[in-house]
């Protein structure tokens, strides 16, 4: 018995200190071969995997001596796994991601200046100003791999049944309006409504973004230059208006986020709607005959505005981790953001422009038919100064669309809480 | 001989304190020492930089805490929360007995129906809300194609959770699909319990159905009914996935629950801090619900 008990009593102390005996492994310091962590969301998204995969072999090949290892986890988790594995000592060298989340891994530390790790010359290919809206108090970080303005993508197909010329899409925010009242008139073939302008007001801080483009298009602003809440201006509460507009008309689908757009037009339940160019990806997946029906358009015009956009990017945001796995990181920057492996990934899979000038007379963006008619936006972007709290502001701004459309509000009252809540939300 | 006994019964001590060493352990390591940890953050300037450089926090003069009384967010969400226990719980509990005494009879089928109904139950909560998300769909839902059927056309758009005066309500459905299987379950073993013969003797005496209810039946499942709701109000309390995955705390922050609110300060804002303090405050306002609750069916059961 007294055997039984002391056997019993080792098994389960050595299964109780077993967790302090296994973890803490040290990594041995690695010479020679390099690896460099690579986080991207892409890899679990539909159409994206086989291009990252040709990536990495094809890197592998011209660079024997280094080999890339994926860090994976959905679009609104990465961050946070980034973050996690930076906590426990293990730092990723590059997140894949949008221009959006520099800011936030700036202010926690992750992020580097570009300058750190990248050559002279390949940054000086970029354009000044695309470079510039990744500024953190003068100093760049992250590297576009393309951009794009929010681009209108409307349906072409919609627009004859509706009786509109598909060739003459709407320069004005009161044409848009003339449009969507014959477009909204409309139903698809299984008898459902068509919606006819799409705005995204989800709550998502890449619906706050987008919704920042609308204020651009008429000439406000939300953040001076100085980072500090400016929406006392005409532009930013005829933009809100105008959301409330299309929400009472039913133009616009209420609450919808942009993956939802894409499948409403992908469907022919909407007609037109604001996304991100590479937002076509998403409409391709889910209908492939999406190609016939889609064009492009620059962004509206409204109010005092001139249609100027946001710029919106994909882009490595670079993490140093030392000489070794920086030079590493440094050519595999290099090697992504070239035309020969660009061209094809943004002809077939991603419409977007370059963001560098080497690249701007590609064919794979010169013949884009999708991206034609939205062309002449790529040098109407405007820079939305960057600050820590980019997220909680874009979220706010989400809440306002919300409150002043399915929430009823009335806008001045709307604008004076969002006024109120975000101005203690970005001075954290 | 009584030393002898005293040995033993030390023995026996040991020999049960080493028994428990793995579970204490994982008990101070995974539950006492975050909390604790949780608190003191709550207390700090604590953000995302502090865990990637190891820099401990600031003391802060509980800013984190004043922060939350500079907009109407934490009360809302605290409203939120409570607005949502109290509904799901009373929902919960009265289809839960409903259900539960339909398959204490002699139904036909019912051990069929005791094995489907639990479905909902075995299915991860964040592909429960994925499901009742597109039957919400407010474009091509199944609720919206049902709605616009069984209202002769007459309501085309309905869309629960775009609605900021019915998202919770949507996401309340959401939580009583997924949660009533084991409620009725818990108080279906109760029934089972309850003696036949008290019953009986009820019956003879001339009480009616209704009367056997309240006075044998009732009393006999007041430990399962004081567990079962006990777990509901817990659960409810603590609910993330269903608010993240359905709607995000929106519209017009109409679902921004206390969880949803620490999950946004302290992982989209990267303010640890200031998460930590929403959550301190939240778990003393568990306890206490759970305290008081767990008192008022105390005298319940002396009464």
């Amino acid at each position: 018995m007294n055997i039984k008990r002391i056997a019993t009593s080792l098994l389960v102390l050595t299964l109780a200190f077993a967790p302090v005996f296994a973890a803490g492994q040290a990594e041995s310091a690695q010479e020679g071969p390099v690896t460099i962590k690579v986080a991207n969301y892409a890899l679990l998204e539909s159409g994206y995997e086989p291009f990252w995969k040709s990536v990495k072999s094809g890197f592998e090949e011209a660079n024997p001596d280094i080999t890339i290892e994926w860090v994976t986890a959905p679009y609104g988790e990465i961050v946070n796994q980034v973050v996690n594995m930076a906590g426990g000592g293990n730092k990723v060298d590059v997140i894949f991601g949008e221009i959006d989340w520099v800011p936030g891994l700036v202010d926690t530390g992750l992020a580097a200046p570009i300058e750190d790790i990248l050559p002279e010359a390949f940054i000086n290919d970029f354009y000044p100003d695309v470079l510039k809206s990744f500024e953190v108090d003068g100093t760049p970080y992250g590297i576009p791999l393309y951009v794009s303005p929010y681009v209108l993508y409307y349906n072409k197909d919609l627009f004859k049944q509706a009786g509109l010329d598909p060739n003459k899409p709407p320069k004005t925010y009161d044409e848009m309006l003339g449009y969507a009242e014959k477009l909204s008139k409309l139903k698809d073939k299984n008898g459902n409504k068509v919606y006819a302008f799409g705005q995204t007001t989800a709550s998502v801080p890449v619906s706050g973004a987008s919704l920042s483009a609308m204020i651009f298009n008429f000439g406000g602003e939300v953040l001076d230059a100085n980072g500090k809440l400016s929406v006392d201006n005409q532009g930013f509460r005829q933009a809100i208006e105008m959301v409330q507009l299309l929400d009472e008309k039913g133009y616009n689908p209420q609450n919808a986020k942009l993956k939802d757009l894409r499948n409403l037009f992908a469907l022919g339940q909407l007609a037109m709607y604001y996304d991100q160019s590479w937002g076509f990806n998403g409409i391709k997946s889910i209908n492939p005959d999406a190609v016939n029906f889609t064009a492009s358009a620059e962004p509206l015009v409204g109010g005092q505005g001139s249609g100027q956009s946001l710029l919106q990017a994909h882009c490595f945001i670079l993490i140093d981790n030392g000489d070794a796995r920086s030079a590493a990181l440094s050519k595999f920057v290099e090697y992504v953001i070239s035309e020969d492996v660009l061209s094809g990934y943004l002809r077939d899979l991603t419409p977007a422009y370059p963001a560098k000038k080497s690249m701007a007379s590609m064919e794979s963006v010169v013949n884009n038919g999708i991206l034609k008619g939205a062309s002449p936006a790529a040098g109407r972007v405007k820079v939305q100064t960057f600050i820590p709290r980019i997220s909680d502001l874009n979220l706010e701004l989400c809440a306002l669309a919300q409150a002043v459309s399915v929430g009823n509000e009335d806008v001045s009252a709307a604008i004076k809480k969002f006024k109120e809540t975000a101005a203690v939300k970005i001075s954290q | 001989m009584k030393t002898r006994t005293l040995r033993r019964d030390q023995r026996d001590g040991l020999f049960a304190f080493i028994l428990d060493i793995p579970a204490l352990l994982l008990t101070i390591a995974f539950i006492l020492v975050p909390i604790v940890d949780s608190v003191i953050k709550s207390f700090q300037t604590y953000g995302v930089r502090n865990i990637i450089s190891g820099k401990p926090g600031v003391w802060n003069d509980f800013a984190n805490y004043l922060y939350l009384t500079k907009t109407d967010a934490f009360s809302m969400a605290t409203f939120h929360t409570f607005s949502f226990v109290l509904g799901v719980v009373l929902v919960q509990f009265v289809l839960s007995i409903t259900l539960a005494l339909i398959l204490n009879t002699n139904l036909k089928g019912a051990r069929f129906l005791r094995s489907v109904m639990m479905t909902p139950w075995v299915v991860p909560t964040v592909i429960s809300a994925l499901i009742w998300m597109w039957l919400f769909q407010p474009q091509y839902g199944l609720v919206k194609y049902l709605a616009s059927v069984f209202s002769f056309s007459t309501v085309t758009d309905f869309a629960i959770l775009n609605n900021p005066n019915t998202a919770l309500t949507g996401v309340g459905i959401a939580a009583l699909w997924k949660q009533i299987p084991l409620m009725s379950l818990l108080l279906l073993a109760g029934l089972q319990n309850v003696p036949q013969d008290i019953n009986e003797a009820a019956m003879i005496d001339g009480a009616g159905k209704v009367r056997r209810f309240l006075s044998v039946t009732l009393p006999y499942l007041s430990p399962v009914i004081k567990v079962s709701i006990s777990m509901s109000i817990i659960e409810n309390f603590k609910q993330f996935p269903l608010f993240w995955t359905m709607t995000g705390g929106g519209p017009n922050n109409a679902t921004t629950t206390l969880a949803v609110l620490s999950y946004r300060e302290a992982f989209v804002s990267m303010n640890l801090g200031t998460g930590s303090a929403i959550t301190t405050l939240w778990m003393l306002m568990m306890v206490l619900v759970v305290f008081f609750y767990n008192r008022l069916f105390r005298i319940q059961d002396m009464g």
